[in-house]
């Protein structure tokens, strides 16, 4: 019963970062990660009920604290800083159509992919092991396709989601030090990318990749 | 007790349909500031319509005068095999998915027939647009009741609601996906806005209505009334079975009525809201948006490989 509950939030992740992806505005996209964010603590807190580990439900805690609640506070405090600029022409290259294809490409890709891993926890959680894989592909996907730099940020995070549900499946008993390294990497990552991406608003008064081409150092 | 119970859904459906349209009117005109006619007008529509003369183009040939019976008899043989008070279907026969599908197909294509018939140009590219809408809306509506049957393990509408209903599906996810594309499939089906605007016959998409008046421009409004509650049934049956009588008893009975009428009252009050919510989409912009549907079927149907 549990590592189907963990196997459907799994999909459920999936589901929250293809709305991150198909997110046209930065409002939408803080939401859909926060509600996605909210998602993989319920899971890492239903893996440690399930296989006993302590750990993880200390990671559930510390995810709360810095993927539900401060990494979109960090973000969406940007956006208010650069004044909500409008994002109506940043559209992603690649249509939404195509965007939700290429993601579930990707999870049969993976799924394929994690066919012969023998897993530490439980054979039954081979789906979700599939789907973290793909997690980080939809990740790439979204810093590849995105125009909007706020947008490739989250892209980031969509990637560094995947990894930790990864790192969860395959070592439950890891120590909470290498959790504590994952996830303050990811905050000192959005902490800096956020700081660029306001310097080039205030130099370059643009959101849009497009137009970085010409930075010089 | 099965004919019994086709016979009454028939029933049933071709007099409610009218209030039910007359009811998204009233809605409409209340969120648009207007005060509207009452919920019983499109009877009163039918009525007048079904004692006025008869007049059709003269270069239209059977086609055109046979349409509008095919049209009805279509939505009766649909209301016949569609799960609505019951689980299982009343007629077993009619209740597979693809039965259903090639139904609605049939209906669409000699409505756009039809429409090219009475070699008006204006009612001709109505009918076109008509069948654009199909072709962008049926592989949405296959790929995504195709994962429903594979997870139920059966393309009737009876099992399929069954599995849902008893929670034995073996990827939730999947089917939950499943039934997200279906809804919206169903919602472009509907022909309300931003797609279409089903009782709007001045306007290019109900094209074919310009040129049918008296009995016939009767029997097809209300046979389109007729397809908007047939559609959401549909959808209630196979993924929202909730409070529908699994055996028949008087209890089960009266329960799945009172059910049906809920969830479709329900149904129809979120339709309006959105309906009135949204702008019309550029004909063009179309396939923007139903590829996007047909995306989250595929979607659903990646899952249900993964098992989840």
């Amino acid at each position: 019963m549990g590592y189907t509950l963990v196997n459907i939030l799994g999909a459920l992740l999936i589901v929250t970062s293809t709305l991150v992806l198909l997110s046209k505005t930065t409002r939408r996209a803080v939401l859909c990660y926060a509600v996605q964010s909210a998602v993989l603590v319920a899971l890492l807190f239903t893996l440690g009920v399930t296989t006993g580990a302590r750990e993880l439900i200390i990671w559930a805690v510390t995810a709360t604290v810095t993927k539900v609640i401060f990494v979109p506070l960090v973000v969406w405090n940007v956006y208010k800083k650069m004044g909500c600029p409008d994002e109506s022409n940043l559209a992603s290259r690649l249509k939404p159509a195509w965007s939700i294809i290429l993601v579930a490409a990707e999870v049969l890709v993976c799924f394929v992919a994690v066919g012969g891993i023998q897993l530490p926890t439980a054979a039954a959680v081979r789906p979700a092991l599939a789907i973290s894989l793909a997690h980080f592909f939809v990740g790439l996907t979204c810093i590849i396709s995105s125009r909007n730099i706020m947008k490739q940020m989250f892209g980031y995070c969509l990637m560094e989601n995947g990894s930790h549900v990864t790192l969860a499946l395959l070592a439950p008993q890891a120590p909470e030090l290498i959790e504590v390294g994952i996830t303050t990497d990811a905050i000192f990552a959005v902490l800096v990318m956020s700081f660029v991406v306001l310097r080039i608003w205030r130099g370059m008064h643009t959101l849009d990749a497009r137009d970085l081409t010409n930075l010089k150092g | 007790m099965s004919v019994f119970l086709a016979i009454l859904q028939v029933v049933i459906v071709t007099l409610v349909a009218p209030l039910i349209s007359g009811a998204t009117r009233l809605i409409r005109a209340k969120m648009h500031s207007r005060k509207g006619s009452d919920v019983f007008q499109d009877y009163r529509d039918i009525a007048k319509l079904m004692t006025r003369q008869e007049v059709r183009s003269n270069t239209s040939s059977f086609v055109a005068r046979v349409m509008p019976v095919l049209y009805f008899a279509v939505m009766v043989v649909l209301a016949c095999g569609i799960p609505m008070i019951t689980i299982a279907s009343p007629v077993p026969l009619l209740g597979d998915i693809i039965t259903v599908i090639y139904l609605l197909a049939l209906s669409r294509f000699f409505f756009s027939l039809a429409a090219v018939d009475t070699s008006s140009a204006y009612a001709g590219r109505g009918g076109l647009r008509e069948l654009i809408v199909g072709v962008l809306v049926e592989p949405t509506m296959l790929l995504a009741l195709f994962a429903a049957a594979l997870v139920a393990g059966s393309t009737n509408m009876g099992a399929m609601g069954l599995a849902v209903a008893t929670g034995a599906v073996s990827a939730p996810v999947a089917t939950f996906l499943a039934a997200v594309a279906f809804a919206l499939a169903c919602y472009v089906e509907l022909g309300k806005v931003p797609f279409d605007m089903a009782e709007a016959e001045q306007e290019l998409q109900e094209g074919p209505l310009a040129e049918y008046s008296g009995p016939s421009l009767a029997l097809l409004k209300l046979s389109m009334s007729m397809k908007q509650v047939i559609v959401v049934s549909w959808f209630l049956a196979i993924f929202f079975p909730f409070g529908a009588a699994a055996t028949l008893n008087f209890g089960t009975f009266l329960l799945g009525i009172v059910a049906w009428c809920l969830k479709v009252a329900v149904a129809f009050a979120v339709c309006a809201v959105v309906e009135n919510s949204v702008m019309r989409t550029r004909y063009k912009l179309l396939g923007t948006q139903t590829w996007a549907i047909f995306g989250v079927s595929v979607l659903s149907f990646a899952f249900l490989i993964v098992g989840v």
